[in-house]
């Protein structure tokens, strides 16, 4: 299948929901205003194959994250129930691909290692205002999927004491024992300062006292905590584990419906499937529309409105209206709209209209235009009474599923339908990929992107998810490097630019930084200012922290400038950047001193970045010890000026340079100024020019 | 309809100003609004009623062409429709370089004018495009065609060192600089500077004097940038030296630049050329006091206090390099305290940096400062660390800053 096509056919179906009323259900409802959602949206998905594909792959999704085979296969089971349904899939290959998928996903990664993730997510996102931005910025990829809210402006805040956050106090705590576990032995500030750190800082890096003896121990925490910043799924995981046993064997083709569903109601339903109201709303499931009318917050033009809806509806579909009006109603409780709303105008929920809507289906036209799956033999009774009846239950059967999917989609967040917002300056000649598989190694293109082998934001997600995975499991960063590399040439040939890749870029930039690649981190460094100048969501103040140490590395002097000049107050203020300045101030003044108290105290992987250029001034430091002291001095006092963590390491840095220690007892060690003075002026050679590893200009 | 007559005439003008290489007089006429294409645009409206007649497309040769779409630009000018103007302004000048390949010296002076137009255009293009929309980027637009400008001149080969349009280069080369600053772009002035060093020119004093200044001003201010302050320095001081004597604002902004330089090697302004530049005095004067008298806390708040301007002209770093010049004076005061003792244990120091607003300076701290001292040679002496006393030498232990030798910039 041409990717051009895929694409073109499913943003047409996507405009197609957003018009608020298909002709032939204006035919049938006799003019009514609202299209009766559950009809208009069947066809539309029963004509367009394409948009199946695509729920298609949101169903194999729902499984993965549902984390059971067994609902899976009820799933697949459910599929051959609906004839048509099952028929139309038929000729869609990478629907198996994907079932596959998760299948040997769950087996290769255990239960174990599951919770082992959430609690390093648990930790992360127990931190504060940058944490919560970082769900936030998740939950936004997200969200902007849906068509209700297709901006970023838009996106849901989470609620600050989502319960997911905090409840799980067990969790937390195991995490601050694991960590001043390992803080104990690199801190020498003691472990309770790196706990008190670790909750108090924004990003919740270990913040202890680095070293280099230490140095892979903190690696791999900083890898765990910052590979699953942004990974909203896993944070979720505990409590929407019931939520998803609940979900009901639905469809693909519900999930086209909900939207629509969401679509007609014009921001009536917007808020529901958002946020951490949905859970509640689960929980309990229609507790009562009943009770709820005589809430005392409620306006009598409301209660009105419930009364009428429930009249003008049938039985059959009653619990679809109940579902409705508590959508709608939640809705508007949430957007403080309880009041404002005029009840008496308002149109009745589509439910009630589900009568009249059924005639839709007895426009043959209609019908064999639009449902290829659907066998011919079984066309001649279509209207008869039973099947009726039939299409009746199945239709309320699914309208409750889609709610529940769609809710469950706010959260389980994998994007439906590639979406306008997430390629920047849309025009005809943007590709879309049609590539299924998740690894791709890296090739410099020398010619035109070929869309089938270039992957589709989907599956982006998805490979972004292995990554991150294969990452903690292997730690093979030469594998990790090349996947990243293509995931961002993906990116790039598609133009995607969405919070997605921001965090594709900074997740590529922070191992980078880890494993010492400073070429790779500095070209995801320039994208990412790129992206953040564009308005893009991410962890702006910490990455310009790394560039203001990353400008110190390279020495250029000139670009510290014009960063210091375009800083704003405000940016100037934030824990890493003031870090980062003070350390350029540092360097300036010649303060060493400052310096290195400064090195140890790195915030974020601040560290990373100063130890490529630490030796550098320790050279330059000793070169002024060895200049103003005389006659001799302590090798305890150089260990301590020059923030080695002992004097082992610190003898070892003095004798790399040939520098000879004088004789004496094996308590002291000292070292003749003087003498030293030439080592230390030669070593300093070395640094002169710096090794710019991958600079672009 | 033939088409003007007097249009007509005008285009043989400057086809007569091509064969013939006048150069004054084409520099005369190309401008916008040179008071010969107003003059034409006038009897052309006389005759006609409307400029229609520049609108006819004939085929003309590409002078001519580049003639009328000067005289369409000029006619878009009048009108206020900026955009439409620089669309034609920006035509016109790619024409005229094509041109411009095959001519010599003489026609820079006409590159000069337009490039200025096409710059002046391409800003008044966007003032009225971002009335209507954000779409306003035709000056960027218009630093590339200038650049090309730039280029064709500086990658002249005529043999004859006279006849080069090698001669136009810095003064192409400063109006990139005017642009290149406006984007912030110090990236490209450096590689345009590389470009210009590894080209083979005439030497930079053979040209104009005012291209001269203007030059070693840009590349003074970015080797400042760069902190390389011995280059900057020998720079804006020419720069300051041959300046136009009645250039006040430059002077004013070659000295801002200049100052903490100086100031670094221990030379401060003199109060008469405070007086004449409030500016300078405005920034530097409190400064300049306190490092006189070593007040550490003083020169941090007006440090502070000028800091957005000093920072938004890239003067900051440069200027707190002078706070060492501050250390080294307090150290003085210390050591003058202590009656010119050449012993003087780190805690007299400690106590000197608590008396200016340091109070939690801790030893190991004050070591470091001094060893940063002794290091760059503003005190002369050795730190005993088992002693925790410092040694100054007995002669000359605070030499005069003004005799070292070394580079300020650390």
């Amino acid at each position: 299948m041409n990717s051009g096509d895929n694409y073109g056919t499913s943003t047409n179906w996507w405009d197609q929901t957003q018009q608020p009323q298909p002709p032939h259900s204006v035919n049938s409802t006799g003019g009514n205003v609202l299209a009766p959602a559950s009809m208009s949206n069947t066809v539309a998905s029963s004509t367009n194959s394409n948009a199946q594909d695509w729920a298609q792959y949101y169903q194999s999704l729902e499984a993965y994250h549902s984390q059971s085979k067994h609902l899976h296969q009820q799933n697949q089971q459910n599929q051959q129930v609906y004839g048509y349904t099952s028929n139309s899939y038929s000729n869609y290959p990478p629907s198996e691909d994907y079932s596959t998928y998760s299948q040997w996903y769950y087996q290769d990664y255990p239960q174990q290692k599951q919770q082992q993730q959430q609690q390093a997510s648990v930790i992360y996102s127990n931190a504060t205002p940058d944490t919560s931005t970082q769900t936030n910025v998740s939950a936004a990829v997200y969200s902007s999927q849906q068509p209700s809210s297709s901006s970023f402006s838009s996106y849901p805040q989470r609620n600050p004491s989502a319960p997911q956050f905090y409840n799980n106090s067990a969790l937390i705590n195991k995490q601050e024992q694991a960590s001043s576990n390992s803080a104990h032995h690199l801190s020498q500030n003691g472990p309770d300062t790196s706990v008190h750190h670790l909750s108090k800082d924004n990003i919740a890096f270990v913040n202890s006292r680095r070293s280099t003896s230490a140095t892979r121990g903190v690696t791999k925490g900083v890898s765990n905590m910052s590979l699953y910043s942004g990974n909203a799924a896993y944070t979720d995981a505990p409590w929407r584990q019931p939520a998803t046993e609940q979900a009901p064997l639905y469809t693909s083709v519900k999930i086209a419906k909900q939207k629509k569903n969401k679509n007609g109601e014009a921001g009536g339903a917007k808020a529901t499937s958002k946020g951490v109201e949905v859970p509640t709303t689960q929980q309990h499931p229609l507790d009562g529309i009943n009770t709820d009318v005589s809430s005392p917050e409620w306006p009598n033009s409301l209660k009105m409105f419930v009364e009428r809806s429930f009249a003008a509806c049938s039985i059959h579909a009653r619990s679809k209206l109940e579902t409705q009006l508590k959508q709608i109603i939640s809705s508007a409780s949430n957007n403080k709209k309880l009041h404002t709303i005029d009840w008496d105008d308002r149109p009745l929920p589509k439910a009630c209209d589900l009568i009249p809507k059924n005639n839709v289906f007895s426009l043959p036209a209609k019908r064999s235009s639009g449902s290829a799956g659907l066998g011919g033999s079984s066309f001649d009774d279509f209207d008869s009474e039973e099947r009726k009846e039939r299409r009746l239950r199945r239709f309320q059967q699914e309208a409750e599923a889609a709610k529940k999917a769609a809710s469950d989609n706010a959260l389980a967040s994998i994007p439906v339908v590639p979406n306008k917002e997430d390629v920047f300056n849309w025009d005809a000649d943007t590709i879309v990929g049609t590539c299924t598989k998740l690894e791709k190694s890296y090739l410099r293109l020398t010619s035109a992107p070929d869309p089938s082998q270039v992957r589709p934001l989907p599956i982006l997600h998805k490979t972004l998810d292995l990554l991150k995975k294969r990452w903690i499991e292997d730690n093979n960063y030469t594998y990790i490097c090349d996947q990243f590399k293509s995931l961002r040439q993906d990116l790039t040939v598609q133009r995607i630019t969405n919070s997605f890749t921001v965090e594709v870029y900074e997740l590529h930039a922070r191992i980078a930084l880890e494993t010492n690649d400073l070429g790779e981190y500095n070209q995801c460094q320039t994208q990412l200012k790129q992206l953040y100048s564009m308005g893009l969501p991410g962890h702006v103040m910490e990455f310009l922290a790394y560039r203001i140490l990353y400008f110190l590395y390279t020495q250029n002097k000139a670009d510290i400038n014009t960063a210091f000049a375009a800083m704003k107050p405000e940016e100037k203020q934030n824990a890493a950047v003031e870090h980062a300045l003070n350390v350029r101030a540092a360097i300036a003044t010649g303060n060493y001193h400052a310096f290195f108290k400064l090195y140890v105290n790195a915030p974020n992987m601040g560290g990373y970045l100063m130890d490529n250029f630490i030796d550098r001034e320790r050279c330059i430091a000793l070169q002024k010890l060895c200049k103003a002291y005389r006659p001799k001095l302590g090798v305890t006092f150089i260990a301590q000026e020059l923030g080695f963590d002992s004097i082992k390491v610190c003898l070892e840095f003095l004798t790399n340079l040939n520098i000879t220690l004088l004789e004496s007892s094996e308590q002291a060690h000292y070292v003749d100024m003087k003498a030293a003075y030439p080592h230390a002026v030669a070593a300093m050679k070395k640094y002169e020019k710096v090794d710019i590893k991958g600079q672009i200009y | 309809m033939a088409g003007s007559t007097r249009l007509v005439k005008a285009l043989y003008k400057f086809k007569m100003l091509k064969t013939t290489k006048n150069p004054e007089e084409l520099a005369q006429i190309v401008p916008i609004a040179s008071v010969y294409t107003v003059k034409v645009l006038d009897d052309i409206w006389k005759e006609d009623g409307n400029w229609d007649v520049l609108l006819e497309e004939k085929k003309r040769s590409l002078w001519d062409e580049m003639a009328i779409l000067h005289f369409r630009a000029s006619a878009a000018y009048r009108q206020s429709q900026f955009i439409t103007a620089y669309r034609h302004q920006l035509d016109m000048y790619n024409a005229f370089l094509r041109e411009f390949q095959n001519m010599s010296r003489w026609a820079v002076y006409a590159l000069f004018a337009i490039s200025k137009d096409l710059y002046d255009l391409a800003r008044r293009a966007d003032t009225q495009q971002s009335m209507v929309d954000s779409q306003a980027n035709k000056v960027e637009e218009a630093t590339r065609a200038i650049n090309q400008g730039f280029s064709a001149c500086m990658t002249d080969r005529e043999p004859l060192l006279s006849k080069s349009r090698k001669w136009g280069t810095y003064h192409m080369a400063n109006i990139l600089f005017g642009l290149y600053l406006q984007f912030k772009a110090y990236n490209l002035c450096n590689s345009m500077i590389r470009a210009i060093k590894a080209s083979e020119l005439p030497s930079l004093d053979r040209f104009p004097m005012s291209d001269q200044v203007t030059f070693r001003f840009h590349r003074g201010t970015l080797a400042f940038r760069s902190e390389k302050y011995s280059i900057a320095k020998e720079d804006l001081l020419f720069a300051l030296e041959h300046c136009h004597r009645d250039a006040y604002k430059n002077k004013t902004r070659i000295l801002m630049h200049l100052t903490p330089i100086m100031m670094m090697e221990g030379k401060m302004p003199h109060s008469r050329l405070l007086r004449r530049y409030p500016r300078v005095r405005s920034i530097y004067g409190p400064l300049v006091k306190a490092v006189k008298s070593g007040d550490l806390q003083t020169f941090d708040k007006q440090l502070r206090a000028v800091e957005q301007q000093l920072v938004s002209l890239g003067l900051y770093m440069a200027t707190e390099y002078v706070r060492k010049l501050v250390i080294r004076q307090l150290l003085y005061k210390v050591f003058l305290i202590e009656g010119r003792a050449s012993r003087v244990p780190f805690s007299k120091f400690q106590a000197g940096f608590a008396v200016a607003g340091f109070p939690q300076m801790e030893i190991a701290e004050v070591e470091c400062i001094l060893a940063d001292m002794i290091f760059s040679g503003y005190v002369k002496g050795y730190l005993a660390h088992d002693h925790g006393l410092a040694v100054l030498s007995k002669q000359m232990p605070f030499p005069r800053i003004s005799t070292l030798h070394n580079n300020p910039s650390p």
